[in-house]
């Protein structure tokens, strides 16, 4: 590991800021999608009428700046640690679904959920080992 | 669900993973010497482009599903990578990965069913 830097280029910020930018991004692109729907078009399959949507485009803002955040922590924390710490956004995103989109979400969904996110805790590791070589 | 939304599902998951892995093989080569510029070229356009077929399909489907449906099936991308791994780098599929597929597998069955 390198030596980090302090303040706003402190890697471990930036990763909090990346796992943000990736959780309001979807947020945002469901919100946008959603608002434009048209599902009697034909094309409505392939998803770019929701580029009508300002709140997409804000959406894929978002996502470009949690890409090069992500590429910022990359070059200080290994892999095998960061990517572990970035699967806490697949908690965050059921969460705000429920608290800010309204969604209902059954018990049934929550234990699927929980058991993808146990899940994911397992893999993290080896996965992001695989990573590195891929 | 619909068979048409499973497969686009699994469309959008594959060509993501396909894009990742494109991605990834087309920098990695810009930091061996000897390589030919335009092959990294196309790599990063087919891995840019596989990224955009899966975002666009992803938001055809989020105008039908909810997001806290929609967004469990990403925990199967882990799923995808280490398979191809498995095929392509000959890795050994290790005890926490097959337990931690086991229950990510699970846990997409219990959502789709919710």
């Amino acid at each position: 590991m390198r030596e980090r830097p302090p303040g706003f280029g402190n890697p471990w910020l930036q990763l909090a800021l990346s796992v943000l930018c990736v959780l309001a991004s979807e947020l945002l692109l469901k919100r946008g999608a959603t608002e434009v729907a048209d599902p009697n078009s034909a094309w409505s399959w392939t998803g770019i009428n929701a580029l009508e949507s300002p709140l997409v485009w804000w959406a894929i803002l978002l996502v470009v700046l949690s890409f090069a955040s992500w590429l910022y922590v990359l070059k200080y924390v290994p892999l095998t640690i960061a990517f572990p710490l970035s699967r806490v956004v697949d908690v965050l995103v059921p969460i705000s679904c429920w608290l800010f989109l309204g969604e209902i979400i059954s018990i049934r969904r929550w234990c699927g959920i929980a058991l993808v996110v146990i899940g994911l805790a397992v893999v993290a590791k080896p996965i992001a080992r695989l990573e590195e070589k891929l | 669900m619909s068979l048409i939304a499973l497969a686009l599902i699994l469309l959008a998951l594959f060509t993501f993973v396909a894009g990742q892995i494109f991605l990834k093989h087309a920098m990695e080569s810009t930091t061996t010497s000897g390589h030919e510029k335009s092959g990294v070229v196309a790599q990063i356009g087919i891995g840019i482009f596989l990224m955009a077929v899966s975002f666009f399909i992803t938001l055809g489907l989020l105008q039908r599903f909810d997001l806290s449906y929609l967004y469990p099936f990403q925990g199967l991308s882990s799923i995808i990578i280490s398979l191809i791994a498995a095929v392509v780098l000959k890795e050994k599929l290790t005890w926490p990965l097959t337990i931690g597929v086991l229950l990510i597998t699970a846990g997409v069955v219990l959502v789709s069913m919710s």
